[in-house]
């Protein structure tokens, strides 16, 4: 792809003592619906390059939207200038070199999202809106299409191509006391999408946080966590604490920790890039190939994930992201975890909340996320469960849900069997010990 | 690669105006062509060393097609005119949603080229000067070996833009941002706390030069350390005195996003029919403002070529009105309000917040503390989240001070404030009389990141607070 800019990148290289180019080209495809209708419908076409060189110790760097003939060339000249600014950066270690993959490639191209029309999108979200019996005050699905390429003067020549699919949507009932929905979809296509069950899922969530009472008091009680909801506090709390960056500079409780346990004896923690998922590849992109790599086995610590600014890459330099194809080439790689895995339990969510004394089913947070430094959250419970005695015996919403999550996976009280791949994790629903839930007076 | 044309976004004028037209040959109602550029430097040094240094340019276009009551998009990071072309017809052909018949929009009509009102522009300054500025921030925290990790960044963006529409519209305007930050994380080897400092604006080098970066960057030092020895925050139902960061992010969060007109249009807000209701104490007045000189919210036009006005959505208690896009307001039957925004050219235009911000009272802070017998003072916000539908939000803080018989008795850690909006705005029984405004970042949903401010001055109120663990 892109043979033209990658030739004129790659006749520049010669200029430096390590230098990389990274090309991204995508198609994005959106339906939008606000307020139960169909609202707008979005094609964006967009190419980008990233140029990153090294010389005598000093870094530069640019990148540009390829959107005229002289675009190379002016980010070839404009990480020149940078460089030339450029104070020494000793910690600089290199660029990616030539390595045979790991992995096969995993299938993460779906010719149907490449192909999709318009009118596909719109008759699908128009499915959803038909299975719906509320509101769906705003929803989106988009669809993309990636074909990236990294070259560096090391000799590495990666390509990569994924699809990309990802749906939000919310519901709401109307009334003094509206309740609301929300249903997430992560994908490299849209065949997982079940336009009939998102829409019922969405109106028995909407209909089920209208009956909320608000939360009064404070207990402590076990948290239960299904997978839209552990996700993002899972990434936001472990993923930053095996980054290899935040251990670099100190910024990870974890730093000091490999070979030492961190979490329950029962949690296994892979990052598993050859299952198809949104960031599954084979060569990361920079050029590193990836691997299945245990991360936490039986609570201990097995390693961190780097990049190659870290040193001794795993393959886990990243410009892409697994919810938004736009704007790769813009983004300098970071550490991300490719498919941050749970191993999954044998219990059933019905199973987990039965073996809970006192807890919440927490059904949506305002938003799940936990510090990325300390672990710590305090949460807005948009809608709850409260369990009693292995029953849920009411609904309740707004009130604050405290704990710290790097503590939580040391007191785990459950794992069941439900996985589902969210972005870049794949969890099932949890449950953890140790949370205080406060709400009024 | 064959010859294309090149062209800056205030160049556009015959390419943009090609593609109008043709969207209004193919069937639009009403149609506009947008184009953007975005030139960003951003620093940062992290222990001593440079940690990124980079130059970013994107640009190109978005075109939009109003048929029957439904907008069609269609974007492309090019400015050849077939792309451009290419891109109308993409958005006449997307214009296949669910219409609403007979809904006509008023654009304004306006034909204005206006440059950033900055004293020193970035282009013009050396970039080793920039590097120095955030390598400065970062050797500043250098104050004790319990700061594990200091970090330094300056970021500007440039940004051009020129929108032509079939209402006679032809405006080119340049928003220029500068940012310095220190952030500084302490550990005493069992837990770690961080603190951060520095400015924002929609101003040129000048905060740069301006600043005392040595004392930013100790700042940050100083008090993430402090916090070290910070103690946990109560959890209840209690007085609370928030500083004006999060004063704004209250005004944001709890009563900006439910005035948005889409939400309104939507029956998303709990604010639906609010207009003369009484949703705060007396003492309370509120604007969103994207007028503010040097705000970082600041714009001179939004994202739709509407020119940028001030809101008054609370007017001592009563609430006055609501933000619009050229389609809220056409939906609602009001004036745009110049808050059709989109993150950039390939984002969707929604109605976004400018400068939002409650107005002053008359105490002085050391007043409020002294009368004050038992409450939490904050300092910082980290982030906050919006809850329209019903009529709560949450915003977190950094850290914060009891405060008990009028006195500071000790700082505590991060928590988390919530509660009824109203019931909290109606509880507010003093305002202090200095407003201040804090830059930062504002997503709709859980993405489409635009550039606003929030403030107010410090407040006291009754909510609900969660110390974390």
């Amino acid at each position: 792809m892109r043979d033209y800019e990658a030739d004129i990148a790659l006749q520049a290289m010669d200029r430096y003592d390590q230098a990389e180019a990274f090309i991204s080209e995508t198609v994005v495809n959106t339906v939008y619906i606000d307020g139960t209708r169909i609202s707008n419908i979005e094609t964006k076409r967009e190419a980008g390059m990233m140029f990153r060189m090294a010389k005598d110790g000093r870094l530069g760097k640019s990148s540009v939207s390829l959107n005229s003939d002289d675009a190379v060339r002016n980010c070839i000249e404009t990480a020149d200038t940078v460089l030339s600014f450029s104070p020494e950066t000793p910690s600089f270690k290199g660029y990616a070199v030539p390595a045979q993959a790991k992995i096969a490639c995993p299938d993460v191209w779906d010719k149907k999202v490449v192909e999709i029309t318009a009118d596909d999108l719109r008759d699908l979200a128009r499915r959803v809106i038909e299975n719906c019996t509320v509101d769906i005050p705003r929803a989106q699905i988009r669809v993309s299409a990636t074909e990236s390429r990294t070259v560096n003067s090391n000799g590495v020549d990666v390509s990569h191509r994924s699809t990309l699919a990802y749906g939000h949507f919310t519901s709401m009932t109307r009334g003094d006391h509206a309740g609301e929905g929300m249903e997430l979809y992560h994908g490299i296509g849209l065949d997982g999408l079940d336009p009939v069950r998102i829409g019922r899922s969405l109106s028995e969530k909407a209909v089920g946080s209208s009956n909320s009472k608000e939360f009064e008091g404070s207990r402590s009680l076990t948290m239960i966590l299904p997978p839209d909801q552990l996700g993002d506090m899972l990434t936001s709390s472990v993923g930053s604490a095996i980054n290899g960056e935040n251990v670099k500079y100190g910024r990870s409780l974890w730093k000091d920790s490999i070979g030492k346990e961190v979490a329950s004896p029962c949690i296994d923690i892979c990052d598993d890039p050859t299952v198809a998922a949104p960031l599954s590849c084979a060569f990361d992109d920079e050029g590193t190939p990836t691997e299945r790599r245990t991360i936490i086995g039986k609570g201990i610590l097995g390693g961190f994930l780097r990049d190659t600014f870290c040193g001794d890459s795993t393959g886990n330099g990243m410009r892409r992201s697994s919810v938004e194809a736009q704007g790769a080439y813009d983004r300098t790689p970071t550490i991300k975890p490719l498919n941050l895995t749970v191993r999954p339990g044998s219990k059933s969510p019905e199973e987990l909340i039965a073996e809970t004394d006192e807890g919440i089913l927490v059904e949506r947070f305002a938003w799940p996320e936990a510090d990325g430094l300390t672990g710590r959250f305090g949460l807005n419970v948009r809608c709850g469960h409260l369990v009693h005695k292995g029953e849920i015996v009411g609904t309740v919403s707004n009130a604050l849900l405290m704990g710290n999550m790097l503590e939580c996976i040391r007191n785990v009280a459950c794992i069941g069997n439900d996985p589902v791949q969210m972005g870049v994790v794949t969890v099932p629903t949890m449950s953890f010990e140790g949370t205080e839930l406060v709400g009024g007076n | 690669m064959k010859a294309a044309t090149v062209m800056v976004a205030e160049q556009a004028h015959d390419e943009l105006s090609a593609a109008v037209q043709r969207m209004r040959d193919l069937g639009a109602g009403f149609s506009d062509a947008r184009s953007q550029t975005v030139r960003t430097t951003g620093v940062s040094s992290m222990n001593g060393e440079l940690r990124q240094l980079t130059e970013k340019s994107t640009g190109g276009v978005c075109l939009r097609a109003w048929i029957g009551g439904r907008w069609g998009y269609g974007t492309a990071t090019s400015f050849e005119r077939k792309d451009i072309m290419t891109a109308a017809e993409d958005a006449v052909r997307n214009a296949r949603g669910d219409g609403i018949p007979g809904l006509e929009l008023e654009p304004a009509s306006v034909r204005k080229h206006l440059r950033a009102d900055v004293r020193i522009h970035p282009d013009t300054v050396e970039l080793s000067e920039k590097i120095s500025a955030a390598m400065d921030l970062d050797r500043a925290q250098t104050i004790d070996e319990r700061i594990v990790n200091s970090v330094g960044s300056y970021a500007e963006e440039v940004k051009t833009n020129h929108i032509v529409n079939s209402a006679g519209s032809d405006i080119s305007w340049e928003e220029v941002r500068t940012i310095c930050r220190a952030v500084s994380v302490a550990s005493d080897g069992g837990h770690m706390e961080q603190y951060y400092e520095g400015p924002d604006s929609t101003r040129g080098f000048e905060i740069v030069r301006d600043a005392d970066l040595e004392s930013i960057g100790r700042t940050a030092a100083t008090e993430a350390i402090a916090t070290l020895s910070a103690e946990r925050a109560p959890s209840g139902h209690m007085t609370v005195i928030s500083d004006p960061m999060v004063s704004g992010l209250l005004a944001h969060e709890a009563m900006g996003h439910a005035s948005e007109g889409d939400e309104i249009t939507k029956h998303r807000s709990f604010l639906s029919d609010a207009v003369g209701r009484k949703v705060a104490s007396d003492i309370i007045s509120m604007y969103d403002n994207g007028t503010v000189p040097g705000a970082h919210g600041s714009i001179p036009f939004d994202d739709e070529g509407t020119p940028s006005s001030c809101t008054k959505i609370i007017d001592h208690g009563t609430y006055t009105g609501y933000m619009h896009s050229l389609e809220t307001a056409s939906r609602l039957g009001c004036r745009p309000t110049g808050n059709g925004r989109a993150e950039n050219f390939g984002k969707r235009v929604w109605v976004r917040m400018t400068n939002t911000y409650f107005g002053p009272g008359e105490w002085d802070k050391d007043e409020l503390v002294s009368e004050t017998r038992d409450g939490i003072l904050c300092d910082k916000m980290v982030n906050g989240m919006e809850d329209p539908v019903g009529g709560c939000f949450e915003a977190k803080c950094l850290r914060g001070y009891r405060i008990r018989d009028g006195e500071i008795a000790g700082m505590v850690q991060s928590f988390t404030l919530t509660g009824k909006s109203v019931e909290i705005l109606c509880s507010a029984d003093a305002l202090t009389k200095e407003v201040i405004l804090d830059g930062g970042m504002c997503g709709k949903g859980i993405e489409d990141w635009v550039r606003v401010s929030s403030g107010g001055p410090y407040m006291r109120a009754k909510m609900i607070v969660g110390g974390g663990q």
